[in-house]
């Protein structure tokens, strides 16, 4: 073993409570960091795999007209829009046109054309306002997590009837509505009947209490909407992408253009925050342990003022002497690191096992947790540089004491 | 050649109303397998001149050569390169390092040369033990040894890299009669068989007669 790590593991005995209290301090520091990031991560993941269930990450809905062109010259006939002078025509006018356009775009997977609207539900003598999605079930299934959403009934049924129904949970419970009843749902005054095929749970208590899904074909003629779609709800390889990819595919086809990350700004703003406090709150359990570390090593340093000397006197350099404290420092953080991680894992392994039941943004019934290494490597480094800085300042202090002036001090 | 050579040191202490001259133009050239002694009242300088001499303190004039090698514009690095390669230092309150037992105290300067392999630092540092009388306490930490056997581990600490002089400050001078004549005989015996240079400093007049030569120092000058 190289000398100035076997003198760093014996002087760390020098002050064993002090030292076991910093490395308790960075063990529990680190494990909390991983466990805090691991909930709040998990949860954000969540909600972000719910949200793009339910309603794709990129949606393409307005059309974009420009309303101001500058004329090359009188009666020239060459027009150049004015940036920011557009007007949004709701809607998509040709969602077909639009979705062969987008085939150009290898990064797109899929892309399903929807029509939404307002509808009054009827059943059992009750009346309940709904959101109608007309959607086109073989494409719909590829933008969403439809499949997997469907708690009671199936897909295949509705796909069967041509006026089958997918009804919200919440909506079904509270018009209590069961897979093969029949109902109403009126838009223009001209009631059309509908049966259930199948509910649904999104978790997002929203959806689950107004969305009730229904054929394209059957909401035009319920909307009396012969033409267009309202929106086309796209999935992409890359959900990071979406930005990129919207912001290309609005300069392309002229339509409004929205990816998942702007339409759910406020939600993953409320994430972000929650993370970032949780980190900060949760590091000053590891500045705590640093600053415990830098007054142990700083008393230790005191205790061993003789001790450096003769290791002076028999040649270790101020180099020796700076890195046998720093090592003590980096003994004490490797350590507190690996049994952090370990509490970590266990803890959010613990964690994730315990029965909670959420519903309003998503759906789960028990802690998410987030498995990333990420969140290891962060508090490793955060507890690292806190203690190596920590340890900087004793060990440059013992560096720099004079062994003649120790010595001198020492003798009668 | 000499071992060392020191000429003409000059060495002030302390700050303002309170600084001292405490060495005042010391000369003197120490061979090797001869015993020296320093010996003076306190405060006539003897310890700062020891401490010049092994390098841990720098003179504010004067030159020391150790060996063929003037030190004066060595690096703090490359005197301590040279201290532990060419010195041995005993030091009244022995600094034993008490995490470590006397076989792991006496193995500390050849772990820093770092020219002998981990068994064969082990079987040297035995050897000095058992040399100094201690073959059967190697294993014990330095708190569990009386005072007299802590000096005789520094002493062997001291010889651990074959160092060609051996720089000692009040050796005895917290030890018993006994045990003093003891660790002196035994600095003097080791001294004078290696062939190694013995310069201790001393209140005690009859031990540094005992020596080859004496510097007696007066008022930060060696006595004619």
């Amino acid at each position: 073993m190289r000398p100035n790590l076997l003198i760093a593991l014996r002087f760390l005995g020098a002050r064993k409570r002090a030292m076991l209290m910093s490395l308790t301090g960075i063990v529990f520091g680190v494990a909390f960091f991983v466990i805090t990031q691991a909930q709040t991560a998990g949860f954000e993941s969540y909600f972000i795999k719910t949200i793009l269930g339910v309603n794709g990450m990129v949606r393409i809905e307005d059309r974009i007209q420009s309303t101001r062109t500058l004329e090359a010259g009188a009666g020239s006939g060459f027009a150049i829009a004015v940036e920011g002078s557009v007007k949004y025509i709701p809607g998509v006018q040709f969602p077909n046109k639009i979705v062969d356009a987008l085939k150009a775009f290898p990064e797109v997977t899929a892309a399903s054309p929807v029509i939404r609207g307002n509808a009054t539900l009827i059943a059992n003598f009750r009346e309940y306002d709904t959101k109608p999605y007309g959607i086109d079930l073989a494409t719909f299934v590829a933008v969403s997590d439809l499949e997997t959403q469907i708690i009671d009934g199936s897909l295949k049924t509705f796909g069967e009837n041509p006026y089958g129904l997918i009804v919200g949970v919440r909506i079904a419970r509270r018009m209590n509505l069961q897979v093969g009843d029949s109902v109403l749902l009126d838009s223009v005054g001209e009631p059309q009947r509908f049966r259930v095929a199948a509910l649904f749970e999104t978790g997002i208590d929203q959806v689950d209490r107004e969305r009730v899904y229904l054929h394209l074909p059957a909401i035009r003629t319920l909307l009396n909407k012969p033409a267009g779609a309202s929106f086309i709800q796209l999935n992409l390889q890359d959900q990071n992408a979406a930005p990129a990819m919207a912001a290309r595919i609005e300069q392309t086809i002229a339509h409004s253009t929205m990816p998942w990350q702007e339409r759910e700004k406020t939600w993953l703003q409320v994430f972000s925050v929650l993370r970032i406090s949780s980190a900060l709150t949760i590091s000053t359990i590891i500045f705590i342990s640093g600053l415990g570390m830098f007054n142990t090593l700083v008393m230790i340093v005191v205790d061993k003022t003789r001790e450096i000397a003769i290791l002076r006197s028999m040649g270790y350099t101020r180099e020796d002497i700076s890195r046998i404290f720093m090592l003590q420092g980096g003994i004490v953080v490797a350590v507190g690191v690996v049994l952090g991680c370990g509490a970590a894992a266990l803890g959010t392994y613990a964690l994730s096992h315990i029965p909670i039941r959420i519903r309003g943004i998503f759906a789960s019934d028990h802690f998410v947790v987030l498995w990333d290494p990420w969140h290891y490597v962060a508090a490793a480094v955060i507890a690292t540089m806190v203690v190596l800085v920590a340890s900087y300042f004793p060990a440059r202090r013992a560096a720099r004491l004079e062994p003649g002036s120790i010595i001198r001090g020492s003798s009668s | 050649m000499s071992l060392l050579r020191v000429e003409n040191l000059h060495r002030h202490l302390g700050e303002g109303d309170t600084r001292v001259h405490a060495l005042r133009g010391v000369s003197f050239t120490i061979e090797p397998g001869r015993t020296y002694a320093i010996a003076g009242h306190s405060g006539s300088g003897k310890s700062t001149l020891l401490y010049l001499l092994g390098l841990l303190d720098i003179p504010d004039e004067g030159r020391i050569w150790v060996g063929d090698r003037e030190t004066s514009r060595l690096t703090d690095d490359e005197r301590t390169a040279t201290r532990n390669a060419h010195m041995g230092f005993v030091f009244q309150f022995h600094f034993l390092l008490k995490e470590f037992t006397a076989l792991e105290n006496v193995m500390l300067p050849m772990r820093k040369l770092g020219r002998l392999s981990e068994d064969a630092m082990r079987a040297k540092a035995a050897d000095l033990l058992t040399a100094v009388g201690l073959a059967d306490k190697t294993r014990r930490l330095g708190t569990q040894l009386s005072g007299g056997e802590q000096q005789r581990v520094a002493i062997a600490r001291a010889l651990a890299n074959d160092p060609s002089l051996i720089l000692a400050d009040e050796p005895t001078g917290n030890l018993d009669h006994a045990n003093a004549d003891r660790v002196f005989a035994l600095l003097s015996d080791i001294a004078h068989q290696r062939g190694q240079a013995l310069l201790m400093v001393s209140h005690n007049p009859e031990l540094a007669a005992r020596c080859d030569q004496v510097f007696r120092m007066q008022d930060g000058v060696i006595l004619a």
